[in-house]
């Protein structure tokens, strides 16, 4: 029993860091531009894709610095990908409606999912992770996968970088006053425009990194982008749109509600993420962190 | 002062050259074509009912595949569980579906949510119930149901037989024309037009002793059961409800509709669906390339003609007779179009 | 009584074609000398699109062989292609349209509810389809329809040949469990092959069977370690899954660490092929996979050889998969209907392919005339990792089962009934 529940709440979290490494830079955008990005999961897509070429063109099983230099690359790129759709597509959407946002971003999604169609064909792919991260660690008697350790480290750590960047940098502090009043943010000299691309690419470039390092994890195909996407959103939502650490409690409350509903009913799977998002919105539906915005 | 009357006329014949339009189709195209324009004028009727909440009440819904699925399943579970039940009370069971399930949730959501909240609060319960009919047997789980019968309407004196495939396309699109009118009509009247005052400045027209949310709530309702009520036509059309009618892209549909055709013009839903409809048509026999055509036509209309065609037929034709009158910043009041919201 | 049950549906299905008539008849009639056109419903966008290439490939190079050996009837066949958007509404109206062009006859469908949706289409619009592996046993039970025939496995055929070969050739395992996607389609699979392997074990070892509960897992997510620690829990011998593409793929690359198929004898994959070997690779977990077509298997027989050579040819792709060869079968199963028939009325054809035997790259399948099922080989391959191979995996052992032996009995109109398997 209490190995069950050491392994459940180990699972928990596993979920719940992997989606908060999607979910990071969703609720950033969303925190700074008020733009709900449905592209969102396409570049995290394209992320996991870009680095499995690095690795298959550097031969396959890669130390684990190498697969690390070729996770922050697949940021870069993905990153670069981001001002590039600053400046075509979020640039314009700054003072339209938010549906028209909505669809523009889902409009970007299918573009996402048909670009790697194109680039990358239709085929399932996998790679192995690092073979430093491809065994397997026992604590007592539960069983824990070292990969799924370093994922959920990734994403603990992403969390204290985020907070100590937003809250300790000057940059982060810039960010949080445009997000807070960009009005008042102008008026004080700063530029806004070059805050909103730097959070744009930022938060592509997380996306990349994410995509890049839960891959070894995941099949390639491009369902991927969608698989993710209402995951991270739910997440988002829970923990109040635009909150990093709204996001990162949300992702472990709705991480361990999954993996508990799927260890008490397993005849229902999969549903206990939708059902408890739904019940809390209703209870709260401005998300646990409230209106306090970003960081 | 505006001539109601008026425009209640032109509107009319709006809609009945639509209808025309519609009627002619099944004698110069084949069945497919005709297939695809039943549905076509389904989805004209979706997006208006999207763009009665967005444009009317200034709520964004992103997840009206709920009603429309929901709709659609109670036809199907009348028709398939319950033959004997009429098929007209099928239909007005289906209507009310989407309803119900618009008031229980209008209840809970438009207290506590507004804005993009809102929008993905209504994306959150669409997907559950998407996923609830996936898991429900009764509902055919993910095969959904199928075979359902085209009906014979009896009225006594005489019955309309409605089981070929041509025969109901006449009826979707006499239907969807008259609720398209009734639509049309609410949104003129004193409680649309409050509805709208509402979406121009709550606190305002909140000072002036109105209900905002009972309001809000009745646009709600009214939108979601005539969501619903397409779904419940389309589906003897199709002879299948299968849960990727409640799924969450759907709820995109009537939303693209409405950017494209025009969110500020009554038609504009109507002119999006059928715009849509040719995108899907002309992208059939492409191969690999259908997803990424669609979603860079999309982009660059919501990014370089964000009033729609119809906006931007307007503003062709402002520009136009400007040019023709000299430069005389007149405001012509356009007939033909009313323009809901702003 | 099968007889009775067959003629009532012939007449049935003559008399609605009959009044399609004078609908299919214009175009027809004057088309009669030219190509016939045969219609292609499959998806051709979207993620689903890598089946809807393989259907694709494998009517072309079908069409290919049928046109160098003069055509049918001296006449030659032409394919329409149209994009399903694995969507029954867009399927619909594709085939009305290719219908109206005057391809009555039709094939593609991948998708169960697809495949469903069809049978009342082609009834009123006067045309057939024949399914290029839609798994759903309501086609050939409940739903059945004169008009929409399905040329590959049945799931019954399927699933009961995957049981009939393990328990004959490992009869010492008799714990069971199932790893199976919360979806109809996992659902049937599952009743399958628990009432197959409830039924064959005792007849083998005299023992009775012990199968755990099956472990549901959702579909399309990114995170089935929760799934994966209930099997570690089950006290089993060997696992049944019908979990599919990269569902599988993603469920056996969380599996791998916690060493999950070395704790168990045998993987039991009902339908991957080789979708989890080539993703996979080296990291492949050793597992038999049910087939509906494997080129090794089917080694010697022309149309296989010539379906393979060509399919490697055009694409570069050394592992075809079984929809190519569906794809195949069903021109093939059409080219000698409207031989049979000399017509490509939709009520001759119907007629015609009812009862037919006919050659494909599986050897001879028969369309059993009462159900619109065929009858053709149940194959599964072994699929192995391998360091040595230049995929990662290698193909070690393989069989092919008469298919009259695993076949259920005709029931159309009724029930698939477990206890009578």
């Amino acid at each position: 029993m209490l190995y069950d529940i050491g392994l459940t709440v180990f699972n928990g979290l596993a979920w719940a860091m992997a989606t908060f490494l999607v979910a990071a830079g969703l609720t950033l955008i969303f925190g700074i531009l008020h733009i709900l990005n449905f592209a969102h999961g396409g570049f995290f897509m394209i992320g996991a894709y870009v680095s499995y070429s690095l690795m298959t063109g550097m031969g396959g099983s890669l130390p684990l610095w190498l697969y690390l230099v070729g996770a922050m690359l697949a940021g870069l790129v993905v990153g670069l990908l981001g001002w590039a759709v600053d400046a075509l597509v979020f640039r314009r959407l700054r003072d339209v409606e938010d549906a028209y946002s909505l669809i523009a971003t889902y409009a970007l999604l299918l573009v996402c999912g048909g670009a790697v169609q194109l680039i990358w064909g239709l085929n399932y792919l996998g790679v192995t992770p690092p073979p430093a991260l491809n065994s397997v660690v026992f604590v007592g008697n539960v069983f824990m996968p070292t990969f799924t350790i370093f994922i959920i480290l990734c994403g603990v750590l992403a969390y204290i970088g985020l907070e100590l960047f937003i809250s300790r940098t000057q940059l982060g502090q810039l960010i949080r006053v445009v997000a807070a009043d960009p009005w008042m943010a102008q008026l004080l000299g700063l530029n806004v425009k070059r805050i909103y691309l730097i959070t744009v690419i930022f938060s592509f470039a997380m996306a990349g990194v994410a995509g890049a390092l839960l891959m070894p994890n995941q099949s390639l195909s491009p369902e991927l982008g969608g698989i993710f996407l209402l995951q991270a959103f739910g997440v988002v939502i829970v923990g109040g749109m635009g909150s990093i650490r709204g996001a990162f409690l949300g992702a472990l409350l709705l991480g361990l509600i999954e993996s508990f509903g799927t260890y008490f009913f397993p005849q229902y799977p999969g549903i206990f993420f939708l059902l408890a998002l739904a019940i809390i919105l209703l209870v709260k539906p401005e998300g646990i962190m409230g209106k306090e915005q970003t960081a | 002062m505006i001539d109601y009357r008026a425009r209640f006329r032109t509107n009319l014949m709006i809609a009945g050259c639509g209808l025309a339009a519609f009627a002619v189709v099944p004698f110069v195209a084949n069945s497919g074509l005709m297939f695809l324009a039943g549905l076509v004028a389904i989805n004209i009727v979706f997006g208006l009912s999207w763009n009665l909440l967005f444009s009317g009440a200034g709520l964004l819904s992103f997840g009206h595949a709920m009603f429309f699925g929901g709709g659609a399943y109670a036809m199907a579970v009348v028709s398939l569980r319950m033959p004997e039940v009429p098929f007209v009370i099928g239909l007005a069971l289906g209507a009310a579906c989407g309803g119900l399930i618009a008031l229980l949730f209008g209840i809970i959501a438009l207290r506590r949510a507004s804005g993009v909240y809102f929008a993905v609060l209504t994306l959150a319960f669409s997907e559950l119930v998407h996923i609830l009919i996936t898991k429900t047997t009764f509902l055919g789980r993910n095969d959904g149901l199928v075979g359902i019968r085209r009906p014979v309407i009896d009225l006594g004196v005489f019955s309309i037989d409605l089981t070929s495939a041509t025969s109901y396309y006449y009826f979707i699109i006499v239907v969807m024309a008259l609720v398209a009118m009734m639509l049309w009509c609410f949104q003129n009247s004193p409680a649309g037009r409050l509805i709208q005052a509402i979406r121009q400045d709550m606190t305002r027209t909140a000072f002036l002793g109105v209900h905002v949310q009972v309001w809000q709530l009745t646009a709600f309702v009214l939108s979601g059961s005539i969501a619903a009520f397409c779904g419940a036509v389309m589906v003897p059309f199709t002879q299948i409800a299968s849960p990727e009618i409640a799924y969450w892209t759907v709820s995109t549909q009537p939303i693209l509709f409405t950017l494209l055709g025009g969110a500020g013009y009554f038609w504009g839903p109507a002119v999006g669906a059928i715009l849509f409809g040719t995108i899907d048509f002309g992208t059939r026999t492409m191969q690999g390339l259908s997803e990424i055509t669609v979603g860079i036509l999309l982009l660059a209309v919501v990014l370089m003609i964000p009033g729609g065609l119809l906006g931007l037929l307007k503003r062709r034709r402002k520009k136009a007779r400007r040019m023709a009158e000299g430069s005389s910043p007149a405001q012509h009041e356009q007939s033909g179009k009313t323009e809901a919201g702003q | 009584m099968a007889n009775k049950m067959n003629r009532r549906a012939l007449v049935k299905g003559m008399a609605v074609a009959g009044m399609a008539m004078p609908f299919v008849n214009l175009r027809s009639a004057v088309a009669q000398s030219g190509p016939i056109n045969i219609g292609v419903v499959t998806p051709l966008s979207g993620p689903a699109q890598l089946i809807g290439n393989f259907v694709r490939e494998g009517a072309e190079i079908a069409v290919e062989h049928v046109n160098a050996n003069g055509g049918i009837n001296g006449r030659e066949v032409a394919l329409m292609f149209r994009d399903s958007k694995a969507n029954p509404n867009d399927a619909s109206v594709a085939a009305r349209e290719l219908i109206g062009e005057g391809a009555n006859l039709q094939l593609g469908t991948i998708s169960s509810a697809v495949a469903l949706a069809m049978g009342s289409l082609m009834e009123s619009e006067g045309g057939v389809v024949i399914t290029s592996g839609a798994g759903t046993e309501k086609l050939n039970h409940e739903n059945y329809n004169p008009h929409v025939f399905r040329v590959g496995d049945s799931p019954v055929s399927r699933n009961a040949g995957l049981v009939r070969h393990i328990a004959t050739s490992r009869p010492e395992l008799r714990k069971w469990g199932g790893i199976i996607p919360d979806h109809e389609y996992g659902r049937t699979t599952w009743k399958i092959f628990e009432a197959t392997m409830r039924k064959v074990i005792p007849e083998l070892t005299g023992e009775e069977a012990v199968i755990s509960d099956p472990i549901l897992v959702p579909y399309g997510s990114g995170d089935y370690r929760n799934y994966i620690a209930q099997a570690m829990r089950q006290d089993v011998e060997g696992i049944y899954t019908s979990v599919y593409g990269g569902d599988a793929v993603t469920l056996y690359q969380q599996a791998n660490p916690f060493g999950l198929f070395d704790k168990i004898d045998v993987l039991l994959d009902s339908a991957n092929e080789f979708l989890v070997a080539t993703a996979m690779k080296e990291e492949t977990p050793a597992h038999w996979s049910g087939f509906h077509w494997y080129f090794e298997a089917n080694k010697g027989n022309p149309l296989s050889d010539n379906l393979y050579e060509r399919y490697v040819e055009r694409t570069g792709d050394k592992y075809p998969m079984g929809w190519a060869a569906e794809a195949h079968a069903a021109i093939l199963a059409y080219a000698g209907a409207i031989e049979k028939a000399d017509s490509t009325e939709t009520g001759d054809v119907i007629a015609a392919l009812k009862g037919l035997s006919f050659d494909s790259a599986t050897g001879v399948r028969h369309i059993r005339a009462e159900d619109n099922q065929a009858i053709k080989n149940a194959e599964l391959a072994f699929i192995e990792p391998s360091t040595s191979a230049p995929d990662g995996f290698e193909v070690t052992d393989y069989v092919s089962l008469d298919g009259e032996k695993v076949i259920e009995a005709a029931r159309p109109g009724q029930m698939l009934d477990t206890e009578a398997l």
